[in-house]
């Protein structure tokens, strides 16, 4: 356990439990997933909204900040290493987010916005020093692979709960942590690359410890989470691992430098804010 | 089929050298036909499918001609419910300087969306790399090739490519090799790709793109689409499949494909009088083999049909031939065109392979054989008409060229009637029969009927009004070559009509030429009169590469330097048909302009258009529409549509489909667009032009690629694309003095055969060797000079019909009637030469002949 999650005790129980966290690079994947859980915490709680919701809140603040270094495994093993910063402003869907490159060299620079609505699919725009351009992210691109890792731009948005709709698939173990396994679908099916997908969440902490994303009928992306921390009271993955089921590929995230509820600006994600130069 | 074994086939086994002549008119006029056609299609082909490979799963692509469209336009197809990927296209040629490689189709693209299009199909190694479009976005200098092309420069992922872009020679670094299929194949693997947004830098696109390119939601059709997109945009923008660009370039290239298909038909015509020649020595030489088989019962009919099979045969046997070695020459044809859509229409495709169309070689192999069986009717109708007692005879000979019929002068006279009628009233035909164009065509193809129909009644006139000239320079051998033409007028008609034929081509096609010389130097002398001007590109017809406008001043400024006049061209669809837009500052232009209009006030021609009041259109745009002063032009752009009167016309040769003039305000209005193709630079009184040049290339130097022609330079730029479009002429010459030697040839052969009796008398009275030679040399020669004379007055006719079809129906231009003497002159001792090297083989022939067999039954 790292200092940061020294700094703070659990929030509530009573019994002795680590608390859930399912912000993931902030906003990747998994915070689709967080949610307001009414119920008492240790409660044997069936309601798979209520078990979201409660994973979602635990993991709510005001804003985000970590760098991360990228590790993607080709078919054949070979690893190519990005570092980057990321920040983030708000939670869930009203949040926004940048992404900024850091190494190597030839990617130094690039950043990314990203601006979440409560409502609808995300706006993304990306930044290219070197050309000196932004450039849209359409909404048809977000379903492809996100500069070559095995994460897609889609996998970036953070979306509320209400977004989907959920079913209990029963309980099961991640590595040796009892999970509930429950099952959500986008409501608005044209909204998401993926049918649905499969998550599970810890009953201990209410951390998301895997997430399953379907095609139709086929698998086609898993993301498991390992090396959890408490920092500043929030359980956090720090390390991320998301598998292309049918590229046979992965990409490793590990988290370091981790804070939230930093003090940040509004005018720091904006378009003209991701074009200022990286020092 | 009896008969053919047993008569055909021997006689082809002792004349092979004559069988191969006979065959080789066939084989000649299939081959331009097939090579022609071939070479054409090919380049076409090339283009379509470099098209499809390029647009991979594309659906429909979004343009607006070739003056690209704000990015804005892309959001606006993306949020359309019928596109389910909509991409984003930059088109570019770059020059890699690498001899031997020449330019590559550079297409910019968004690697984020761009690969649910199109399949990259990367080398494994490459994977990594590419995959990861962070590293290939964030670098501008990214790029990746083709194997083909990484293999020609001996290059790999990693490597450097130096290529020519509006900021200069950029140096790229090749981050992936695609393999050399699909993709990869398009353009010949000259193709490279590159992030769209870098390619907009690089070649001075401002945020615009050329096209959007996409894929349909699964259910939705592409008419849904079009009309979808079409309210969406406005008519300022094309929605049409991939496919449709092919169109435009076929509709861009039919002035090409027209005069190829003049120059196949003339060839399939020379072919038939060829082979008819042929078939009139046969039946000549086999007047005894028909007397005995009409001696021992053949009908007249079984002959006929003899003749007809054997012609069949040569036909089918030709028409192979002519398949093969057209196939073989339309790989060089093909290479031709390629330069020359290259530099004439500034798209460089080249056909990397030759596209072999079934229909087209079976359509060839179906004409070549009807084309033979037609030219061996009227020998076959000789033959059978054969007097078994006659032809039995040894040393009579029958006269088969009896005469001109009464007949085809009545013919010839009432076509004559008829093409003059359609001359003269060439807009009374009904709409049904395609109105005044086809009573046009009738009127020509009548004409060439006549001369047909008239040159061996012309051919004996010539040879009666020769005669007292032979004669007065040899009279033994003058009279006697004279009386031979006398004699057998038919027998000297087939060559001199072939001969005419072909010559009434070269003549015509000189013509034309020479008048689009005159034509054009007068164009550029009026219009293309800035001392320098300043292009992205070392070819002025590429459009790919633009200025920003701001270089405007900056050229102004540099020292020497009187006027800048900043031009923007493209190429956009204008009534379905894709014509040039010409943007100019008109007021400094008519400062500078010295060129009257054809019609329209000069001076409130340009005022109007200047104040952004009136379009100017060239006068080929006028002929080839039927636009008139005053009418009102709607030109739908992408934001807008321009509604403008005609306010001049003007001569301009800028495009062969016809040009529109506008002031840059206005397009500036429309197409949101002020980047520039073209500087004109005047120079100040005094200042040398060479000086300003250099300095103008010093202060761009490193910074912009930029290439400064001087006035002569470009002159002689223009007058060099002109030639290679008419050096179709030197194919056609070629064509013309292989047919003089091909007819020839025959028609001595049967003027020997024929007068085998007289020329043994003459030698058995004593006739030299050499006289005998002289006789067949001179009979040449006369042939060669009837030909020439005719061919020359067909083809100031010819020349008439082709200026009229290259204004109304060609390329719009208003050429004067001027009969090329210089080509006449240089055709003279030419067809002359050809027609005595034709002469030495009968010429010798007829003087080993033996004199025992000559006169035999004397």
């Amino acid at each position: 356990m790292n200092d940061t999650a020294r700094m703070r005790p659990a929030r509530t129980g009573t019994r002795r439990r680590r608390k859930g966290a399912c912000a993931v690079l902030g906003m990747l994947v998994v915070s689709s997933w967080g949610g307001l859980f009414q119920a008492r915490p240790g409660a044997q709680a069936r309601d798979p909204r209520q078990i979201v919701e409660e994973a979602q809140k635990r993991t709510d603040a005001a804003s985000q900040r970590y760098e991360g270094l990228l590790q993607v495994f080709d078919a054949r093993g070979r690893i190519a290493d990005k570092r980057w910063t990321f920040e983030r402003l708000g939670s869930y869907g009203r949040s926004k987010a940048v992404l900024r490159f850091t190494s190597p060299a030839e990617v130094k620079g690039v950043a990314l916005l990203i601006v979440n609505h409560p409502d609808r699919a995300s706006d993304q725009w990306m930044w290219t020093p070197a050309v000196e351009r932004d450039r849209r992210i359409a909404l048809q691109d977000r379903s492809t692979r996100f500069f070559g890792t095995d994460f897609s731009f889609e996998d970036l948005e953070a979306r509320d709960v209400g977004q989907y709709d959920y079913r209990m698939l029963g309980d099961d173990e991640v590595g040796a942590a009892a999970c509930w396994k429950i099952e959500s679908t986008p409501r608005e099916s044209k909204s998401s690359q993926y049918t649905r997908s499969i998550v599970w969440i810890r009953k201990d902490t209410y951390a998301v410890a895997r997430v399953e994303s379907y095609v139709g009928g086929e698998a086609v992306r898993r993301l498991d989470y390992s090396d959890f921390v408490q920092a500043q009271g929030i359980w956090t993955a720090r390390r991320l691992e998301m598998a292309d089921l049918r590229r046979g590929s992965r990409t490793r995230l590990t988290l370091d430098q981790l804070e939230y509820n930093a003090p940040m600006s509004d005018d720091a994600f904006t378009l003209q804010a991701i074009r200022r130069p990286v020092r | 089929m009896i008969l053919l074994r047993l008569i055909s086939w021997p006689y082809f086994r002792r004349h092979v050298l004559r069988s191969i002549l006979t065959i080789a008119g066939i084989v000649l006029g299939v081959a331009v036909f097939v090579g022609m056609h071939t070479a054409n299609q090919s380049v076409l082909y090339a283009f379509s499918r470099t098209v499809d490979r390029i647009a991979g799963k594309t659906e429909l692509q979004v343009t607006a001609g070739e003056t690209g469209f704000a990015e804005e336009v892309l959001e606006r197809v993306q949020s359309a419910s019928t596109v389910r990927v909509a991409v984003p296209v930059v088109e570019a040629v770059a020059d890699t300087r690498q001899r031997g490689i020449g330019s590559l189709l550079v297409l910019g693209v968004d690697m984020t969306g761009d690969r649910s299009l199109r399949d990259y199909d990367l080398e494994s190694g490459d994977e990594a790399i590419v995959d990861d479009p962070l590293t290939f976005i964030a670098q501008p200098d990214s790029i990746i090739v083709s194997r083909a092309l990484a293999d020609r420069l001996d290059l790999g992922a990693g490597s450097g490519l130096p290529l020519l872009t509006a900021e200069g020679e950029k140096r790229f670094t090749i981050r992936g090799v695609m393999k050399a299929s699909g993709l990869a194949s398009a353009f010949g693997g000259n193709l490279a790709i590159m992030d769209v947004y870098a390619a907009q830098k690089m070649f001075g696109r401002g945020r615009t793109f050329d096209r959007i390119d996409l894929a349909l939601k699964s259910g939705r059709t592409i008419a849904e689409a079009q009309a979808e997109l079409g309210a969406l945009l406005g008519p300022g923008f094309q929605i049409d499949p991939p496919a449709g660009r092919g169109q435009q370039f076929e509709a861009i290239l039919a002035a090409y494909s027209m005069m190829v298909d003049i120059s196949s038909l003339f060839a399939l015509f020379i072919g038939m009088f060829i082979i008819y020649n042929s078939f009139s020595i046969a039946v000549t030489e086999r007047r005894a083999e028909i007397g005995i088989l009409r001696a021992l019962g053949a009908t007249r009919r079984q002959i006929r049909w003899l003749f007809l099979g054997e012609s069949a045969v040569t036909g089918l046997a030709g028409s192979l031939l002519g398949l093969g070695f057209g196939l073989l020459v339309a790989r060089l044809i093909a290479a031709s065109i390629g330069v020359l859509i290259s530099d004439v229409y500034g798209v460089a495709r080249q056909a990397d392979e030759i596209a072999t169309n079934p229909a087209l070689l079976a359509a060839a192999l179906a004409i070549g054989l009807a084309t033979s069986v037609a030219a061996a009717l009227i020998p076959a109708r000789s033959a059978a008409r054969v007097d078994p007692v006659q032809a039995l005879q040894k040393g009579r000979h029958q006269v088969l060229s009896a005469g001109e019929s009464r007949a085809r002068i009545g013919v010839a006279a009432a076509c004559g009637a008829l093409s003059l009628a359609c001359l003269a009233a060439p807009r009374m035909a009904p709409a049904w029969v395609g109105g005044s164009r086809a009573i046009f065509y009738l009127g020509y193809l009548l004409a060439i009927l006549v001369a047909l129909l008239l040159s061996p009644l012309l051919s004996l006139m010539l040879a009666r009004a020769l005669r007292p000239l032979l004669k007065r320079l040899r009279p033994v051998e003058g009279a006697l070559a004279a009386d031979s033409l006398i004699q057998a007028p038919r027998r000297t008609s087939a060559s001199v009509a072939a001969l005419m034929l072909s010559l009434a081509l070269v003549v015509a096609f000189g013509g034309m030429a020479r008048a689009s010389y005159d034509s054009i130097i007068d164009w550029l002398e009026t219009a293309l009169n800035p001392d320098l001007f300043v292009m992205p590109s070392q070819n002025i017809v590429v459009r790919t590469i633009r200025f920003p406008p701001g270089m405007g001043p900056e050229i102004a400024a540099i020292d020497g330097v009187e006027r800048v006049q900043m031009v923007r061209d493209a190429r956009i669809v204008f009534r379905q048909t894709p014509v040039m837009v010409v943007a100019v500052e008109i007021d400094s232009l008519e400062q500078t302009a010295r060129r009257d209009p054809v019609e329209g006030d000069a001076a409130s021609m340009y005022r109007l258009t200047a104040a952004g009041e009136g379009l100017m259109v060239s006068d080929n745009l006028a002929q080839l529409q039927g636009l008139k002063i005053g009418e009102l032009l709607e030109i739908p752009a992408p934001y807008g549509v321009i509604r403008l009167p005609i306010v001049g016309i003007v001569v301009d040769y800028s495009d062969q489909q016809g040009t529109i003039l506008m002031d840059r305000q206005v397009f500036r209005k429309y197409w949101q667009d002020d980047s520039v193709n073209v500087f004109r630079v005047y120079v100040r009184r005094g200042a040398s032009a060479a000086g300003v040049r250099q300095r103008i290339v010093e202060r761009f130097a490193g910074e912009r690629q930029v290439f400064v022609m001087t006035n002569a330079e470009l002159k002689a730029y223009i007058l060099r694309v002109t030639d290679q479009w008419f050096g179709l002429t030197s194919v056609q010459i070629a064509v013309a003095v292989l047919v003089a030697i091909l007819g020839i040839v025959n028609t001595l052969t049967v003027s020997i055969i024929d007068r085998r009796r007289e020329l043994g008398v003459l030698k058995a009275v004593g006739a030299l060797r050499g006289q005998i030679r002289r006789t067949i040399w001179i009979e040449a020669l006369s042939i060669g000079g009837i030909g020439l004379a005719l061919g020359f007055a067909l083809g100031a006719v010819n020349l008439h019909y082709l200026l009229q079809m290259i204004r109304y129906d060609i390329a719009g231009m208003r050429l004067d009637y001027t009969f090329p003497v210089n080509v006449a002159l240089g055709l003279v001792p030419a067809i002359l030469a050809a027609a005595l090297v034709a002469a030495i083989w009968p010429a010798e022939s007829a003087v080993r002949r033996s004199l025992v067999e000559a006169l035999e039954y004397e």
